[in-house]
C-alpha cells in the first residue's frame, strides 16, 4: 500500500522528470532563418529578359512621405547582398542593365529591422502593478533585433488599379540579427529565394 | 458512444460494494497513426498515464485515464507551398496530447499474480499542437471526444505491489481545428492495490 503523500510527490518527480527532457526547439540562431517567396500566378515571367536595381539597400525605416531622408546599409554589406542577387539572376538567365536602358523589370533590395525586447518579469504585473506601484517595474531582460530583406520585383509597364505598382515577385529573407555581418548566411538565404522560385527561370 | 458512457458513470456510482481499488503510475512511449503520424513521424518518448480503478466486481474495475503524451519532431529544412506563396526553413513540430477518461476494464484471472485484462475508455482529449517556424508559430487544439481500447497482464509482485504493462489506443474525432487524432501507447509502470 501507498500513501497518498506519496504517490503525489512520485507523480509530481515524475511529471518534472517528462517535462524537464520537454524539447526545446531550435539551437542556434540559423535554425530561426525563414525564407517566403511570393509571385503573381498571371505574370508572364519568361516573356522578359533584362532587369535594373539601384545600387544601395535601403532601410524600410522612418516615414519618407514626411519627409525624413532615407537609410541606408553600410555600402560593404550592400554590395555583398547585390552581388549574390546578380548571381541568381544570371543563373536563371536575366540580363542586368542600367535603369535607363528600359528594363523589363526593376529589382529593388530593401532591409527592415525590428527589435524585440522582452522581460524576465513576472507575467501579473499588467494586473497588480496598478494596485502596487511601490512594487517597482518590471526588470529588464533582453532584446532580439530581427532583419528581413526584401527583394520586389516589379514591372513598370504594369500599375496596379490603385496606382501603385504591382509586385510581381516578392522574396523575403528574415532572420535574427547577430552583431556581425554573416555573408554564409545571408548568401544562403538568398539563394534559398531564388531556388524556390522556379517560374524565375527565363533561359 | 452516449450508452458506453452512462454505463461506465452508473457502474463507477455503484462502486462501493468492493473496496478494492488500483492505481496505475505508467510511463508512455507513444506511436502516431493517421494525421499525427503524417505530421510527426517520430515516435513520443515523453509521456505518462494515471490510472485508477475501482473493483466494483473481482474482475471489473472502473475509473478514470488520465495521460499527457507529447510528440515532436525537428523538421530538416522544406520548403512549404500554398498557391503562390513559398515559405522555407526549418520547423521544430510539437503535438501533445492529454486524454481525460472514463475507464473500464475486464480482468481475465482476478486473485492470480498473472492477471490480463482488457479495457475500454471514453472521454475527451485535448490535442494541442504547435508548428513552430523562424520566430512564428502556430497553433491549432481541439476538445475531441475519444475513445480508447486497452489490452494490458497485471503482474503482483507482493500484496499491495504490482507491475503493469498495457497497450492503449487513443482515437479522438475530429473536432476544433484538427482532424481525428490518434496513437498506440505502450505503457509500463508501478500499480497500487488497497
Amino acid at each position: 500500500m501507498i500513501s497518498k503523500n506519496k504517490l503525489a510527490i512520485l507523480v509530481a518527480g515524475v511529471c518534472m522528470l517528462l517535462f524537464g527532457c520537454y524539447p526545446q526547439g531550435p539551437e542556434f540562431t540559423e535554425d530561426l532563418d525563414v525564407v517566403l517567396t511570393h509571385f503573381q500566378d498571371d505574370y508572364d515571367f519568361e516573356s522578359k529578359n533584362t532587369y535594373a536595381r539601384p545600387n544601395a539597400i535601403v532601410k524600410i525605416t522612418g516615414n519618407l512621405q514626411e519627409g525624413d531622408d532615407p537609410e541606408f546599409i553600410p555600402d560593404a554589406a550592400a554590395a555583398l547582398i547585390l552581388a549574390q542577387i546578380d548571381k541568381n539572376m544570371e543563373a536563371l538567365g536575366w540580363d542586368k542593365v542600367d535603369v535607363s536602358a528600359n528594363p523589363d523589370v526593376l529589382l529593388a533590395v530593401a532591409s527592415w529591422e525590428t527589435t524585440t525586447i522582452f522581460y524576465y518579469y513576472d507575467y501579473w504585473y499588467w494586473w497588480y502593478g496598478g494596485y502596487y506601484p511601490g512594487w517597482g517595474y518590471p526588470a529588464y531582460g533582453g532584446s532580439y533585433t530581427t532583419g528581413t530583406l526584401f527583394m520586389t520585383m516589379i514591372d513598370p509597364e504594369e500599375v496596379g488599379a490603385n496606382g501603385n505598382a504591382i509586385l510581381q515577385w516578392t522574396g523575403g529573407v528574415n532572420g535574427i540579427l547577430t552583431g556581425s555581418y554573416d555573408a554564409t548566411r545571408v548568401n544562403k538565404g538568398i539563394d534559398q529565394a531564388f531556388s524556390q522560385s522556379p517560374y524565375l527561370k527565363i533561359n | 458512444m452516449k450508452k458506453i458512457f452512462i454505463i461506465l458513470l452508473v457502474a463507477a456510482a455503484s462502486s462501493t460494494t468492493y473496496a478494492q481499488s488500483l492505481t496505475a503510475l505508467q510511463y508512455s512511449m507513444g506511436f502516431g497513426t493517421g494525421d499525427l503520424s503524417d505530421f510527426i513521424g517520430k515516435p513520443s518518448f515523453r509521456g505518462f498515464t494515471i490510472d485508477y480503478r475501482n473493483l466494483v466486481q473481482p474482475n471489473v474495475g472502473v475509473g478514470f485515464d488520465l495521460g499527457w503524451h507529447a510528440f515532436y519532431e525537428a523538421k530538416a529544412s522544406d520548403v512549404y507551398t500554398i498557391g503562390n506563396l513559398s515559405y522555407s526553413g526549418k520547423q521544430y513540430r510539437y503535438n501533445n496530447q492529454f486524454p481525460l477518461l472514463f475507464a473500464a476494464d475486464y480482468y481475465m484471472q482476478p486473485g492470480e499474480s498473472v492477471n490480463p485484462f482488457v479495457g475500454f475508455g471514453v472521454g475527451t482529449m485535448y490535442s494541442l499542437r504547435n508548428t513552430d517556424m523562424g520566430q512564428y508559430s502556430l497553433k491549432e487544439d481541439a476538445w475531441n471526444f475519444a475513445i480508447r481500447p486497452e489490452v494490458g497482464i497485471l503482474y503482483e509482485a507482493n500484496p499491495g505491489m504490482s507491475f503493469m504493462v498495457t497497450g492503449k489506443y487513443y482515437y479522438g474525432f475530429e473536432a476544433g481545428d484538427l482532424p481525428a487524432q490518434g496513437y498506440f501507447t505502450l505503457n509500463f509502470g508501478f500499480v497500487f492495490t488497497k
